[in-house]
């Protein structure tokens, strides 16, 4: 019977070519879209989920109130992890881990990499494999280092690399004793090598401060140790090493909400990753309905000419069951031949999604759950694509169909109807998000950010450069290749420094107000194109005492509420800092947020970049070349890493263009699937009417009245389709668009432009099968009836 | 039995208290004019229709109502059907065409090669085994129909207007086809206008407005 069954299916395969094309394309692409949105999904999911200590295995975190509100964040200081690890017995071992970049020579290689500062057992908490070496002890001497096999293989080539030196920023000579296997792809630890802590120590950037947060800290509890009981032992941790100084809460967060749920608002988890994990499961769980819709719709469009097929196989014998069960396993050939070509759009397209999703998705052909799971997600869509066909074509009477009287319902609401109009209102929704999250991404890039981005670039001050700063701004200046430089504390595309530690006259003392905080020098407003709204620059060459000096911005002057904050005082590390000026808010943070209020501190203290602006005279080659030249005479053993701001800003768009990216194309799929679909079922609608258009030409019928008639029932399923996305589609960008205090309001435009847009394209693809059908001889329909 | 055929606005009495008798191994001819319940009695007789009221024995065995899987299972085992219009699958070749009820019917495969080939030869289409139904002529079609009717031994096959779709020679064929058949044992129903077919029957039953007017029984 099976044999009989297949032989039939693919004979129709065969035989009604352009249905079968139709319904495979659509499933293929479908299935592809889907199974690329999973692999992303699988990745997401599994992040770091290969510890084998992960149900013990938490992420310390800090909460606290601020303004009103109660924060949660994830750094740390350095002292918690170690002493959580002697204070406490449940906790079996603790370490943190401290971002640093190096620049490494081996021989005549010298690269620069990212990697962590980190206590000794780090790689016995954590499954990192060593490929050479002892977990145990990799880590436990000062100029000891692991390195993972790229960064051994970047330095060493393809020798060993276990046992040779490597030395570290021109100061310090490391013996590797230990490769690591390269990092999976699903873990959110980015490092290319590990130093011990011991070495942090070493260069003075330890320090015994409980109120610095600025490493991220790990806990692993003894098996049988209620988070819930820790927690609540480890609430005022801080607080008491403090001295009651620092006034928040510790809490331990477990490995499996380290990905998905890290945002927390008003002190609990509210989402996070998870939010685009179960947006996207759910556009593949469409797209894959809408190709399996697809299937449902042509099916049934044919049925009348399977009817006969069905009524002979009845009165042979055939009962329902039999009949579905023929239908599905029909319709499960046809997924599994469109499964084969899904695969090979995977593999085609999955360089391109890697690199438009940042990641390296790859497929696990070695895995058998994998091959398990690709062929019952194939059967799956073959049994949802063939189940309502296989239930309705079954269900015809004998009788019926086999004296020619058995007509398809042609009902106002019939199930057809209903999943065309499905296929279009989560196109429509997909189109609608697609121009909002464009919208919003523009409205943010368009946003005054209050610095001059043009010709201004930065670099770290690494190595050689701090001991010859001073002579380094000169030449740039001197050289023509800038007009102004300044040195600050962090890149101006990001915020490294907050404090609550600011007092100053007629402050509450009750209130916890936090500022974030940036050191620069002279030459501050005048490089980064700032407007001063009062006072001055700081200047500590005409007034030495600039170097307490404080500019605020103007959200920290309506904070800090004096009337006439130039000459006020602020205390903060117990030094009093002056007022010089109030600076216009500029963006340093998320261009969707509101500006934070920010203390910009005189240079007493420490700085890490350079910022210049290149000189506008010149071109930005000439510029470049003899800044580098000046700091490679500085500094020669680094390379010269000359960042432009604009670029480094525009990254702060990257996740929401993305988003922008995926759902435009998501949308676009989704819309050519549809309108496979719909051509396919104008196809059909037109040769079942070829009567009626021929008796309606005979009477005097335009062909474009008959075009339009063809198209009329089309386009209405469209507005019906247009009426109930403009809902979901309002209510689900509200929500998104909640997430931004700096946003887009919803305009109608937007859902205009998207029932345009999907008219149009609904239009052309039943306008050639109308119009065909429209133009053809009346003589011959009439005839062949 | 009774049958009705209703609309919203209009029900129409297709069949009007019909009763009558077939017994075994009779080859009875059903005429009448168009819309006397010809075809709604067949449809009943042959289990692909329920009647609204009133009683049909099968062999014993009352059918009227049952459920569709119970109607599948006595119809395969015991019923042939044969159409004006061949109604054969377009898809499948005369081969498997021919084979199809012995599949629903759970015959092993080398026994249903024998079967399908010995009824072939019967019916003189062997040559054509592997032909599909649009490669044949309108009598071919109707023998490959004749095939599968009787392939899986039916006590009664029901014919509606066989020869209705041939010209005369074929339909002599078909209808001498169908004598063999029921001298062989097998219970024939036909349906037809014709009144020379008819005269191939042992008794012809005449309706009209649902109801038997007449009966002949032929010499």
């Amino acid at each position: 019977m099976f044999k009989n069954y297949l032989k039939i299916a693919w004979r129709n395969l065969v035989k009604n070519k352009a249905f079968s094309f139709i319904n495979i394309a659509g499933l293929a692409i479908g299935m592809a879209s889907a199974a690329l949105i999973l692999l992303w999904v699988q990745n997401e999911v599994s992040y770091d989920q290969f510890h084998s200590k992960k149900d013990r295995l938490y992420k310390v975190y800090n909460r606290s109130v601020f303004d009103g509100k109660l924060h949660c964040w994830a750094s740390t200081p350095k002292p918690l992890a170690s002493t959580m690890r002697t204070e406490y017995p449940q906790v079996e071992d603790a370490v943190f881990i401290s971002d640093n970049n190096f620049l490494f020579t081996a021989g005549d290689n010298k690269l620069k990499a990212d990697g962590y500062f980190t206590d000794s057992q780090f790689l016995t908490m954590f499954d990192f494999p060593l490929a050479e070496g002892n977990a145990k002890q990799a880590l436990s001497g000062i100029y000891n280092i692991v390195l993972t096999q790229k960064m051994a293989k970047r330095l060493f080539g393809n020798a060993d690399a276990m046992g040779k030196t490597v030395r570290v920023d021109s100061t310090a000579n490391f013996t590797v004793t230990g490769v690591l296997k390269d990092l999976p792809n699903n873990t959110a630890f980015k490092f290319d090598y590990l130093v011990p802590r011991a070495y942090m120590h070493k260069l003075g950037w330890e320090d015994p401060y409980w109120g610095d947060n600025s490493v991220t800290s790990f806990v692993l509890l003894k098996p049988g140790v209620s988070l819930a009981s820790m927690n609540a032992q480890l609430k005022n941790f801080t607080r008491k090493h403090s001295n009651g100084h620092e006034d928040v809460d510790v809490f331990l967060y477990p490995l499996d909400k380290w990905r998905l749920y890290n945002k927390f608002e008003n002190g609990k988890p509210v989402g996070g990753m998870i939010t685009y994990v179960r947006m996207f499961s759910i556009i593949a769980a469409f797209i894959l309905l809408i190709a399996c819709i697809n299937f449902m719709n042509l099916s049934t469009a044919r049925s009348e000419k399977r009817a006969k097929e069905v009524g002979i196989r009845k009165v042979a014998g055939a009962g329902k069951q039999l009949l579905v069960g023929q239908f599905l396993g029909e319709s499960v050939l046809i997924a599994l031949i469109a499964g084969v070509f899904a695969f090979i759009l995977v593999l085609l397209s999955l360089p391109a999604f890697n690199q438009l999703t940042s990641k390296e998705l790859a497929i696990p052909y070695a895995s058998g759950g994998f091959w398990l799971i690709t062929m019952f997600f194939i059967v799956l869509t073959g049994v949802i694509a063939g189940s309502y066909p296989a239930f309705y074509l079954s269900s015809f009477k004998p009788i019926k169909v086999l004296k020619g009287t058995f007509k398809a319902s042609n009902a106002l609401v019939t199930p057809r109807k209903v999943l065309v109009v499905t296929q279009f209102t989560f196109a429509i929704v997909l189109i609608i998000c697609t121009i909002v999250v464009k919208h919003q991404i523009n409205y943010a890039q368009n946003r005054d950010i209050g610095y001059k981005r043009d010709n201004l670039v930065f670099t770290l001050m690494e190595g050689e450069v701090q001991k010859h700063a001073d002579a380094i701004k000169n030449e740039l200046l001197s050289s023509g290749a800038a007009i102004s430089v300044t040195k600050t504390s962090s890149p101006i595309t990001q915020s490294w420094s907050d404090s609550w530690g600011y007092s100053w006259k007629g402050k509450d003392p009750d209130k916890k107000l936090d500022f974030n905080s940036f050191t620069v020098d002279d030459g501050f407003t005048r490089t980064l194109g700032l407007k001063m709204v009062e006072g001055r620059d700081i200047d500590v060459k005409t007034y030495p005492t600039d170097s307490l000096a404080l500019i605020v911005n103007q959200s920290a002057a309506k904070v800090l509420g004096f009337k006439d904050p130039i000459g006020q005082t602020v205390k903060y590390n117990n030094m009093n800092w002056h007022i010089v000026g109030v600076v216009n808010d500029f963006i340093m943070e998320s261009p969707y947020q509101s500006v934070a209020p920010m203390m910009v501190h005189g240079p007493k203290g420490w700085f890490n970049f350079i910022h210049f602006k290149l000189n506008p005279a010149n071109s930005t080659a000439e510029n470049l070349k003899k800044a580098e030249e000046i700091f490679k005479k500085y500094n020669p053993d680094y390379p010269v890493d000359i960042k432009f701001a604009d670029e480094d800003y525009g990254k702060k768009f990257k996740s929401e263009q993305l988003i922008g990216k995926l759902a435009s194309l998501f949308a676009g799929l989704t819309i050519f699937i549809s309108c496979l679909g719909l051509f396919g079922l104008a196809t059909y609608m037109a040769q079942n009417r070829i009567k009626e258009i021929g008796i309606r030409k005979v009477l005097g019928a335009s062909v474009t009245s008959i075009a339009t008639l063809l198209s009329t029932d089309f386009l209405k399923l469209v507005i019906v389709s247009f009426l109930i996305a403009t809902p979901i589609a309002w209510y689900s960008m509200s929500e998104w668009l909640e997430g931004y205090q700096y946003r887009v309001h919803l305009q109608i435009w937007v859902f205009l432009l998207a029932a345009v847009f999907t008219s149009v394209i609904a239009l052309l693809t039943i306008s050639f099968q109308a119009i065909k059908a429209a133009v053809s001889n009346p003589v011959k329909s009439l005839r062949s009836e | 039995m009774e049958k009705y055929y209703r609309t919203e606005e209009v029900e129409t009495i297709a069949l009007n208290k019909l009763s009558m008798e077939v017994k075994e191994g009779e080859f009875v001819a059903i005429m009448g004019p168009s819309g006397c319940g010809k075809s709604t009695l067949l449809n009943i007789l042959g289990m692909l229709d329920d009647p609204d009221a009133g009683s049909y024995l099968f062999n014993g065995t009352e059918v009227a109502n049952v459920g569709e899987r119970k109607r599948a299972d006595l119809r395969k085992h015991n019923i042939g059907f044969v159409f004006q219009s061949f109604n054969l699958i377009d898809e499948l070749t005369v081969y498997e065409n021919v084979e199809l009820p012995l599949i629903y019917t759970g015959v092993a495969s080398s026994d249903r090669v024998k079967r399908v080939e010995e009824v072939l030869e019967k019916m003189q289409i062997m040559h054509r085994r592997n032909h599909y139904p649009q490669q044949l002529s309108g009598g071919q079609q109707q023998r490959v129909a004749i095939a599968r009717a009787v392939v899986n031994k039916p006590k009664l096959i029901l014919a509606d207007e066989p020869t209705g779709n041939l010209d005369s020679s074929n339909g002599n064929e078909v209808m001498e086809l169908l004598t063999d058949l029921n001298e062989q044992g097998t219970t024939i129903i036909m349906v037809t206008h014709s009144e020379h077919d008819a005269r191939y029957s042992h008794r012809i039953i005449r309706l009209l407005d649902g109801q038997t007017v007449m009966e002949n029984i032929m010499i």
